[in-house]
Formats: structure tokens, sequence, C-alpha cells
């Protein structure tokens, strides 16, 4: 069990000594020096390599690497080539839309997906489970931001039930926060809810093959209570791993839903630097995103070995 | 998704016949898609990217089968091109996540051992890694462009490939014919190569239609956000970004260009399901 967890721990910290590395190259190796682009078309070429040098940029990579590494550690992530505001106060700004679309979607993804998962495995034979199947497939067809707009179309312009872009914060409004949530939740739900049912179904199918199963039904039990009973905790063990390998999904999709919908988010900060070459930013919503991704995965991973006991052995 | 060992083979003829009974609509939307990406451009009634404010944000008529988008474009002729960079994204995808994830899980499942732990870690970590957050990496690097987002889904794509391929060997790797290769005196690298990959065909297909349809999806998703395609060339993702901007004043055009992308998805996916049951069958 603690040569598990510590395997995972090491494996997560190596990750992330990965992502930081590739997010810090990727951006300093870019072609283009920043100096320049800091001070703008009109500087003296003596001027620009003075603030290079003043930057550290005329160090070789490396050595600004550790720099910079040294840098993060401590809390500093540098300053917006754009905005001229700190990196950590941008990201900080950002951080609570994210977490409010991307925690409530999951939550969402979840409450929806798991139950139909179940219903769908006990049903199998019957005549709508196959209909239901072929919805899901659509289901992970569909791109996930074309059924935003869908809704846009008919929510907002259409019916004019909900706003079509937009943030409300919690703090300033708890309805209006709630009703500026509603489009984008039900969007980044999209992304996650079929391929979720997918995986519970096949999973609760191979748990209803059990030999427990058997006998529960031979002792006459009621199909509803061994779903509940037997079947459901046995497909959740699982499931947790899964929604772990959905999380890059989640992410992903969080991004995307972010800039249909104009939440000043994570996902929109990083587009408008990847965008405007604005590395600092990039650097941090890459860091503090890979971060994120690669933490909740170690605490599943961590949850896993407390829920399952087989793990623990391995 | 289990992997598969093809070892009864039948002919292509009696693939086609269980894909045609099995999933026509599939094989239909799949055909339809590669025919408008190989030829589609060829065809197109009117110019891909000569701009006509005039006719600007047309509904279908005659003259537009689709109507027109908000620069006055037809946008029956864009959606053909958009489907040659949707066939552009699939081949890309494919052929780095294949090539490469294939070698590695191939070689990892193959020969065991210390190479196997490695490179099964490593492709687990890579597994679920955000692919968004690869793409904006690279896209920082170098330019916001398809094959440079592309590359991004085809690295994303490399864990699939290894998995199914890897388990494939290690089913195959203590198989009579692969003991009687090596009696025969072949090469560890010889047996992998000529024995091993060629009966680990009918998976790595499934998986590359299931990646394929990813491929057009991340196209549509990258593009979207202005990382892929830029304009004015059409793809999916570029004509729904800007079919945003519009839709209080011509919803069509985003249900469109929605429903053409979802249509190719859909076609791979259940091509990948008829495939995923053929080969499982063949068992």
């Amino acid at each position: 069990m603690v040569f598990f967890l510590l395997g995972r721990a090491a494996g997560a910290i190596v990750t992330l000594f990965c992502v930081s590395a590739l997010a810090f190259f990727a951006t300093a190796l870019a072609p283009g020096n920043p100096a320049a682009v800091l001070l703008g078309n009109m500087a003296t070429p003596e001027r620009v390599e003075a603030v290079t040098r003043q930057m550290g940029l005329d160090q070789p990579p490396a050595v600004r690497y550790v720099i910079w590494l040294r840098e993060t550690l401590s809390g500093n992530l540098g300053t917006s080539n754009l905005s001229f505001k700190p990196v950590n106060e941008l990201l900080a700004a950002a951080l609570p839309p994210t977490l409010q679309l991307a925690l409530t979607s999951m939550l969402v993804a979840v409450i929806v997906a798991i139950p139909l998962g179940l219903i769908l495995a006990q049903n199998r034979d019957r005549w709508w489970s196959g209909p239901t199947s072929a919805l899901v497939t659509l289901g992970i067809s569909v791109p996930g931001f074309w059924v935003g707009l869908l809704l846009i179309i008919t929510m907002s312009v259409w019916l004019k039930l909900l706003p079509s872009a937009g943030y409300v914060p919690l703090s300033r409004s708890v309805s209006g926060n709630l009703r500026s949530m509603v489009l984008p939740v039900v969007t980044l739900s999209i992304y996650l809810v079929p391929p979720l049912v997918r995986f519970v179904r096949v999973a609760a199918i191979e748990v209803l093959r059990e030999g427990y199963v058997d006998t529960a039904r031979a002792k006459g039990v009621r199909p509803s209570s061994i779903l509940l009973r037997h079947v459901a905790p046995n497909t959740l063990i699982t499931t947790i791993t899964y929604i772990g390998l959905q999380l890059g999904v989640l992410i992903s999709g969080a991004i995307v839903v972010e800039v249909i919908f104009s939440i000043p988010g994570i996902g929109r900060l990083g587009m408008n630097a990847v965008l405007n070459r604005d590395y600092p930013v990039v650097q941090g919503v890459v860091l503090v995103t890979a971060a994120g991704y690669v933490l909740v995965n170690l605490a599943i991973d961590i949850a896993y070995a407390f829920i399952d006991p087989r793990v623990r052995a391995r | 998704m289990s992997a598969v060992v093809q070892t009864r083979r039948r002919g292509n003829a009696g693939l086609l016949r269980f894909l045609i009974r099995r999933s026509p609509l599939g094989l239909a939307l799949v055909t339809l898609f590669f025919l408008s990406a190989v030829f589609g451009p060829h065809f197109a009634p009117h110019s891909m990217t000569d701009t006509n404010l005039a006719m600007a944000l047309q509904g279908p008529s005659a003259e537009h089968w689709l109507g027109t988008d908000p620069l006055g474009r037809d946008v029956f002729s864009r959606l053909l091109g958009a489907s040659r960079v949707a066939g552009q994204a699939f081949l890309i995808v494919v052929l780095i996540g294949g090539i490469a994830g294939t070698a590695l899980g191939l070689f990892a499942g193959g020969r065991g051992g210390l190479i196997d732990l490695v490179v099964s870690r490593v492709v687990e970590i890579l597994q679920g890694f955000p692919t968004i957050l690869v793409a904006i990496v690279i896209v920082a690097l170098l330019n916001p462009s398809l094959t440079n987002a592309m590359v991004a889904v085809g690295l994303a794509a490399i864990p699939d490939f290894a998995r199914v391929s890897r388990s494939v060997a290690i089913q195959l790797r203590d198989r009579e014919f692969i003991q009687a290769a090596r009696g025969l005196g072949a090469g560890e690298m010889r047996i992998l190569w000529s024995e091993v990959l060629p009966n680990m065909a009918g998976p790595l297909v499934v998986i590359a239609s299931f990646d394929g349809a990813q491929a057009v999806l991340w196209e549509a998703s990258l593009s979207f956000l202005g990382l892929g395609v830029q304009p004015p060339d059409p793809s999916f993702g570029s004509m729904l970004r800007e079919a945003q901007n519009y839709l209080a004043i011509q919803p069509s055009l985003a249900i469109i260009v929605g429903l053409a992308v979802s249509g190719f998805i859909l076609g791979m996916n259940l091509l990948g399901d008829a495939l995923g049951d053929y080969f499982e069958q063949a068992r």
C-alpha cells in the first residue's frame, strides 16, 4: 500500500516536472525575442539588448529554466506581456468560474450517467435498449460545442429564457450566477455523459455476469435491490478510474465552453494568451491546468486504493 | 474494448458484406465522407474563398444549395473543402498515433521486461492527458495551423494504439507459430515485424476508426478556438467559429455545418463499432 502510493506520487511529480519543462521550453524557444516584443517597434537595438540582458534572456535555455523553475516554485509566475499584470493575479481571478463550471458539470454528468448506465445494463434485452444505445453513440459523435451553439439558438435567441454569454460572479448575484451557468454546464455535461453511460453500461454488464449476482437472484432478491446493492457498488469502483481518464476531456471541454459562452475563466485566459503570444500567461495556464489534472488523478488513485483492497495488494 | 486476435482469415468481400448488413448507415456516411474529401473540392459549384458581401447570409436557394456565409461564400462548396481538411486531420492523427503507438506497443509487448514496464507506465500517464494543453503548447511554439493542431491530437492517439498493440503482442508472444518462427532462426525484430504485426491488423483498424472520429472532432474544436485552420480556408471548426456571431440572424448556418461534422463523426463511430464486432466474431 505504502509502496503503491509512493509510486503514484513519484509518477505525479515526474509528470509535473516534464510538463513544466515542456511549457517552459516550448515558449522559451519560440521565435521572436520577448524583450523586443515588450519594447515595441520604436526601440533601439541597444535598448533591446539591455532589456534582453536585464530579463536574463541572454543566458542559455537550461540556466533560464532553472531560474524560472525556482521562481515558479516560490510562487512567482511572472507578468503578462499583454496586460502587465502578475500572472498569479490573472490566474486567481480566472480560477473560480472555471472551477464552478467544471465541478458542477462533472457532478451533473455523474448524477445523470451512472443511473442511466446501470438501467441500460439491467434492461439490455428489452426492445428499447438498442435505440437508447444508438442515441448514446449519437451523443459521442456530436461535438459538444455545437450542442452549445444549438442551445444558444433555442434557449437564448428563440425562447429568450437564458443569457447566451457572460458570467455573473456568485458574490454579486446568486440567481444571476445560476442563470448564467445553466447553458455552459449543460453543454459541458454533454461532453461527459455519453462516454460515461457507455462505460458504466459495459462495466455493469460484466458485474451482472458474476456468480454472486446469480446467487442473489437464486435467493429471490428483487432485481432492483440486486442492482443497487451488488451491481452498483462494484461498478462504481471501476468507474472512478474512468472518471480520472475523463478529466482530460473535462479540461478540454471546459476551455471550449468558456470561449463559446464568454466565461472569464482559465480556458479563455489561455486561448487569448496563446493567440497573442503572451508566453508567461501561457506557461501559467498550462502549468496550473496540468497540476490540477495530475493532482486529481493522484487523489483518485489514492481513493481507489482505499476503496478496493485488491489494488493495495498489488 | 478488448483487443482481439484474428486467427481465421476471411476475404475482404466477407468484411464488406458484414458491414453492409451490420452498419449500413455507418458505411454510407464514411463512404460519403471519403468521396467528398477526395473528389469534393473538384466538384464544388462555387469558389470556397471568394467573398461577395451583397450575397451574405442567405438561406438555401437553387443557386446556393445550403445558403451563404457572413462573407457571401457558398456554404455547400465550403463544406466540400472542409471535408477534405477533416480527411487530412484524420490522416495526420492516424499516421502519427498509428505508427508511433503501434511501434511502441509492439516492442513493449513483444519484448517484455524493463522496456515493457517503462513504456506501459509512460503510456498510462499520457493516456487521458488533456489534448488541448498539448495543442496550446505546440501552437505557442510554432503557429496556428491544421498540421500543428493535429500533431497534438496525433500525440494523444499514441496511447490508444500502444495499449492495443501491446496487449495483442503479449497474447501472441508464446503462440506456436511464433515459437516455430523462432525455432527456424528468425530474429526477434523479424518476428515482431512479419509474424506479430500482421495479426493485429483487425484491432488496429478498429482503433483507427475511433481515433479518426476523434480527429475530426478535434479538428472542429481546435479550429473553432482559432488554433487550427485559419481564415479564409474552410474547415468545420472555422466555419462554426464564423457562424457563432450570426446565431441570431442566420441560425441555419451553424445548424448545417454542425450536422455535417456530426454525420461524419457518427459514421466513423458506427463503423468502428461494427468493425469491432466483426473482428470479435472472427475469433
